[in-house]
């Protein structure tokens, strides 16, 4: 029996010792842009990327530490080592993978453009001259108008928050705004009535995951390793059909019920199954 | 805005609350460490030789011509280059805390420049070393004339917290930007509610200053009224 004992108090320590010499990574996100990430009425951190960070540290065995920065600083704090890993929606450009690497893409993700309700505009009506277009600073919708639209003769507006950009809209200031789908779609939600998608612009754009430069804390790979295995365990659908689609209220009440299943019981797929339970009628 | 939004607001305020706490504590912070730098730099400005004297000015002149998000962006990213990694908030401390201390320097070197020479005279046909003569003949009068110019310094950097955001600390704005992400809707409530929040804050910060002001009055030292 005492041998049993000392047996298993060793594997309590060995198992403690384990635990405690997981590295730890700093995630940044700018965890204002649900459904990808949010901060939920009682002050949690949830959202897509977040949970799929969460259920990757599980699966490949290392910590996180989840710290909300703007999203302009996220890739300055990779560069300056305050961050080791950014998951914001980053769309893959030339210009970012420059400074930073990016993980294979993990979400394709096409522009709308949101008018108001009943102003009649089609894409081709939106991307006339002498039209005010908005978009938020620094994202791919700004740079899109940018490069395609401009030299038709819009003007590009530019604003720090999506939502800033959809009060101008209605107040009139500007004719559309352009904004990937799944926030626009959110949007159109929220202002029943007052705003509509016109139209997708298929930018063939990508989500990907970021990492310094030259990856030299080796993330990406288990980056690769846990998301292959999320998609694998059917985890992967499951958290794409709880997070787009549900109201936001409605997943922060069933994320509550079910997230010790992931942050205790550190089981990605009965937390995944639990949330979607949840939140099916 | 009707009045059904406000309903929507209320139950968020105590959210917000909770970052207006951080922002008392950035406060809190960044004015009392301008204070001690500053009260430090207006004396070698006024009394320090003359080739000390040119670096605390030069000091200022930085301090006080660089915009403050970059001074932020510099401390908070700049430091850890040089492998100083401070947290969000510390940064923030530091780079409002100093950039007021140079703003603040001048409202102390005004109130020293404004004491009578005479007295500094006086106190060492005394006996008192320059140095005791600063510390209890100019000094006490200087610090009670320079409060009414920094009641304005205080209600300038109180303000100045909430950029703070952008290095990322969680204060009200960015609480604020937080509930405007879920409910896009209540975007200009939730600003004009931030703004009433400031507004009785720098009223009841400005109103202890006055009372300060009153209680520590020198009679004789000023206009009476």
């Amino acid at each position: 029996m005492k041998v049993v004992g000392v047996a298993f108090l060793m594997a309590v320590l060995l198992a403690g010792c384990l635990a405690m010499g997981q590295p730890k990574y700093i995630v940044l996100s700018d965890i204002a842009w649900a459904p990808f990430e949010w901060v939920s009425e009682k002050g949690a951190y949830l959202g897509f990327d977040l949970d799929v960070m969460r259920a990757i540290a599980i699966l490949e065995g290392f910590e996180i530490e989840l710290r909300d920065t703007p999203f302009d600083s996220i890739i300055p704090a990779i560069i300056a080592g305050r961050g080791d890993i950014g998951a914001s929606g980053f769309t893959i450009t030339e210009e970012r993978a420059l400074v930073i690497n990016f993980s294979e893409a993990y979400w394709d993700s096409n522009q709308a453009v949101v008018v108001r309700a009943g102003s009649g505009l089609d894409l081709d009506m939106v991307a006339l001259p002498g039209r005010l277009v908005g978009a938020q600073r620094g994202t791919t919708g700004s740079f899109w108008i940018e490069d395609e639209w401009v030299p038709l003769g819009v003007t590009l507006v530019e604003y720090e928050t999506y939502p800033e950009a959809i009060l101008d809209l209605l107040a009139g200031r500007i004719d559309g705004i352009v904004q990937d789908v799944d926030p626009s779609k959110m949007a159109v939600l929220q202002y029943k009535g007052q705003i509509e998608i016109a139209g997708v612009v298929d930018t063939g754009e990508q989500f990907g995951f970021l990492v310094a430069k030259g990856d030299p804390k080796e993330l990406l790979p288990r980056i690769h390793r846990g998301v292959a295995a999320l998609k694998d365990l059917g985890v992967w659908d499951l958290l794409i059909e709880a997070y787009f689609g549900p109201s936001l209220g409605a997943i922060e009440s069933a994320w509550e019920k079910c997230i010790d299943i992931l942050l205790v019981d550190r089981d990605p797929l009965r937390y995944a199954q639990c949330l979607t339970a949840e939140l099916r009628p | 805005m009707n009045l059904s939004v406000w309903t929507e607001v209320a139950p968020h305020a105590p959210v917000l609350l909770r970052g207006l706490l951080i922002n008392i504590q950035l406060l809190l912070g960044l004015i009392s460490l301008g204070l001690v730098v500053g009260v430090v730099t207006a004396l070698i400005e006024v009394y320090a030789p003359r080739p000390v004297g040119i670096a605390a000015g030069a000091y200022t002149w930085f301090f006080r011509g660089v915009p403050e998000i970059v001074l932020l962006f510099l401390f908070y990213f700049g430091l850890s280059q040089f492998g100083v990694p401070v947290s969000a908030f510390f940064a923030a401390v530091l780079a409002l805390g100093l950039r007021s201390s140079a703003y603040q320097a001048q409202i102390f070197r005004g109130a020293f420049q404004s004491i009578p020479h005479g007295q500094m005279m006086a106190a060492r046909a005394l006996g008192l070393g320059r140095l005791r003569a600063i510390v209890h003949v100019v000094l006490p009068q200087a610090l009670r004339l320079s409060l009414a110019g920094w009641s304005n310094e205080f209600s300038s950097v109180l303000k100045d917290t909430t950029l703070a955001w952008g290095i990322g600390v969680v204060e009200i704005m960015r609480q604020a930007s937080y509930i405007r992400a879920r409910n896009f809707t209540l975007t200009l409530p939730i600003y004009v509610t931030v703004a009433l929040m400031f507004l009785v804050l720098t009223y009841v910060g400005n109103l202890a200053i006055g009372l300060a002001e009153r209680k520590l009055r020198v009679p004789g030292l000023e206009g009476q009224r």
